[in-house]
């Protein structure tokens, strides 16, 4: 297996001041890589810094064969879903998925737009083509924002959050559609999730990060963690029990 | 055309049959989809066979399926054959058919000297900031004339439209008031001293020279400056900027370079409408307040008034136009936090613009003046 994303003692945080401390793993070729931990610990951040949106306080974070965040960005090596989708507001989401290829093909117009249709498509959005994220529901908007950073057909795809907002069915079929991504077509796949059933089901590699230990506090496959861990906060996550320190 | 992963062979039978081979990828999907079509034309029934086909993407995979879905609606069959693995299960997954449908410390408490520093700090970092920004336009203006399919200017006309057309009426409404305003004030004194027929160079250098070009900067200011910061920095809040970067768009090139062009193009031709209402204003006074024939006006004014007035009052036009792009794109890129920073970009950028106009025009004036235009 080729490592494609490498993080060596990465330390993140806001104006100087840390958040997470000594981050360090490998993401491999196709695999589906999860971030997980308690809302406002830094998986965002995490994020943010992974595709270079944010300077590290510290350490590095390099893409195999390509170089930094900045390097891989243009053009776009890899796919972001935003947690809050982060789709153009003035324009249809139609027009949202279409600009990347308008930007990074020569195909003409009619073909960039059946192209971008059948992203939506994809997600199950090609009825809600031509309105504007102002139009649509939470959840539309999040699939809309996966089927731009499809777009491009990127071999490494960000997602934040990806199924938030999803009734259980559509969570259920995005899943399908991430093991397709990742086990069919070897996309590499960092995702934030909360969703334990899909946790299990498709993630290769979880890290847990936790904000008072102010790190990193578990890695590893999810079937190892929730049944060999040690530490009692991972053991409450996997079992869906509230928090040791809070009881 | 350049080389292609793929290679495509046809069959000109009583079905038409393609067949594609190699690495079928978005990269080429702009041949493909030519080279489809041209193979296609004219057949009434198509089968396409994958059977050769190393690699496919979703992006191909999903041109392959429009192909598909076109021929549908005109009723003729069509095939896709030998598709495998990979290839096949791709293209089920495109196939059209498929669907239907924290606790942070607490800031330190302010005081006055504290506060008269920050705004110092403040103001010098916004200077700052702002000259910077000039220097990255400057530069993406260069990169934009080397290779100008880069900038996106799809938005072009429409901002020239917002700015411009939109704006018009008032612009023309508050020149003529001005002009007036100064008429009737310079008619009072004109007057005592028998000077009534200098009314019209009065007016007319005053409007032509300072106050056209000034007042209309301000108004478009308030209007355009005003609403690109609150855009550009509802845009920055909602994490767009950010996506655009993600997609590899340049924010400057992508956003800024079209609202500066717009700038540079609206607020010279509004205030030659606003030069023209606010001498009209002077002239409504002539005439209405004074009893001064219309042509005694006009004679004046032409005599007094030559292209260089006007002149030098397009060409602050220009530079004014320039500040307000700049400086409001600048004050909403550098938004932070929610909508209450967007509320105080929308802010900055117009004090920080009427600022930056009024210097500009003594600068201008002081240089005009040693220039003896
Ligand atoms: N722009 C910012 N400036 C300063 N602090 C910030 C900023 N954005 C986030 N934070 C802080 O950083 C911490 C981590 O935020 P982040 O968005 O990464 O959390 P998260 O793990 O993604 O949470 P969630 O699961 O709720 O999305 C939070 O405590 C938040 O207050
Ligand atoms: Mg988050």
């Amino acid at each position: 297996m080729t490592v494609v994303l490498e993080v060596r003692d990465l330390k993140i945080g806001y104006g100087g001041v840390p958040l997470l401390d000594e981050i360090a793993f490998d993401v491999l070729r196709g695999q589906v890589f999860a971030i997980l931990g308690g809302s406002g610990c830094g998986k965002s951040t995490l994020l943010r810094t992974l595709i270079g949106l944010q300077a590290p306080l510290a350490g590095r974070v390099h893409f195999r064969g390509i170089g930094t965040p900045e390097q891989a960005m243009s053009p776009p090596q890899f796919g972001v879903l935003f947690q809050s989708a982060a789709l153009f507001g003035s324009w249809t989401l139609l027009q949202n998925v279409m600009l990347p290829l308008q930007k990074w093909t020569q195909l003409p117009q009619d073909a960039v737009r059946e192209v971008a249709l059948a992203r939506l498509r994809l997600v199950g959005l090609e009825l809600a083509a031509q309105k504007l994220p102002s139009e649509v529901s939470g959840g539309m908007r999040k699939r809309a924002g996966i089927a731009r950073a499809l777009a491009l057909d990127p071999p490494i795809l960000f997602l934040d959050e990806p199924s938030a907002g999803l009734d259980p069915v559509t969570a259920a079929e995005l899943d399908e559609l991430i093991l397709t991504l990742a086990r069919g077509l070897s996309v590499t796949i960092v995702l934030v999730t909360h969703e334990l059933p899909s946790i299990l089901k498709i993630a290769d590699q979880c890290l847990m990060l936790d904000r008072e230990a102010g790190g990193v506090i578990a890695r590893g496959a999810p079937r190892d963690l929730a049944e060999h861990a040690a530490d009692p906060r991972v053991l409450a996550f996997f079992r869906r029990q509230s928090s040791p320190r809070n009881q | 055309m350049a080389p292609t992963g793929y290679s495509l062979t046809r069959d000109d039978g009583a079905e038409r049959r393609v067949s594609l081979t190699g690495s079928v990828t978005l990269a080429d999907g702009a041949a493909l989809w030519q080279e489809l079509r041209q193979a296609l034309a004219g057949a009434t029934a198509a089968t396409i066979d994958l059977a050769g086909v190393a690699r496919l993407d979703g992006g191909a995979a999903a041109l392959l399926q429009a192909v598909r879905a076109n021929w549908a609606r005109g009723g003729r069959p069509f095939r896709f054959v030998g598709a495998t693995g990979e290839v096949a299960h791709l293209l089920a997954l495109y196939d059209s058919a498929r669907h239907g449908a924290g606790d942070e410390p607490d800031p330190a408490p302010s005081s006055l000297l504290g506060d008269v520093g920050d705004f110092a700090h403040d103001t010098w970092r916004t200077t700052q900031a702002i000259l910077a920004f000039l220097g990255d336009l400057v530069w993406s203006v260069g990169r934009a004339i080397r290779q100008p399919r880069t900038v996106h200017m799809g938005e072009f006309g429409l901002l020239v439209e917002r700015a411009g057309a939109d704006g018009l009426p008032i612009v023309m409404l508050i020149n003529f008031l001005v002009g007036a305003i100064l008429g009737l004030q310079g008619a009072i004194q004109l007057h005592r001293f028998g000077g009534d027929q200098f009314l019209a160079s009065l007016v007319g250098l005053s409007v032509v020279r300072e106050l056209g070009p000034l007042m209309t900067a301000i108004l478009i200011t308030g209007r355009s400056g005003a609403a690109y910061a609150a855009e550009l920095g509802t845009m920055t809040v909602n994490e767009e900027i950010d996506a655009l970067r993600t997609l590899g768009q340049d924010p400057q090139r992508f956003l800024v370079f079209p609202r500066v062009l717009a700038m540079v193009v609206v607020v010279p031709a509004m205030t030659i409408v606003g030069d023209f209402l606010g001498t009209l204003g002077g002239m409504a006074i002539a005439v209405g307040y004074l009893q001064q024939p219309a042509v005694v006006y006009v004679q004046v004014f032409q005599q007094w008034i030559d292209m260089l007035d006007i002149g030098t009052g397009l060409m602050k036009s220009i530079v004014f136009g320039i500040a307000i792009g700049l400086i409001a794109c600048q004050r909403g890129l550098a938004t932070r936090g929610g909508a209450d920073g967007v509320g105080r970009s929308t802010t900055s950028a117009v004090v920080v613009v009427l600022f930056a106009l009024v210097a500009l025009d003594a600068a201008f004036t002081w240089v005009f003046s040693l220039l003896d235009w």
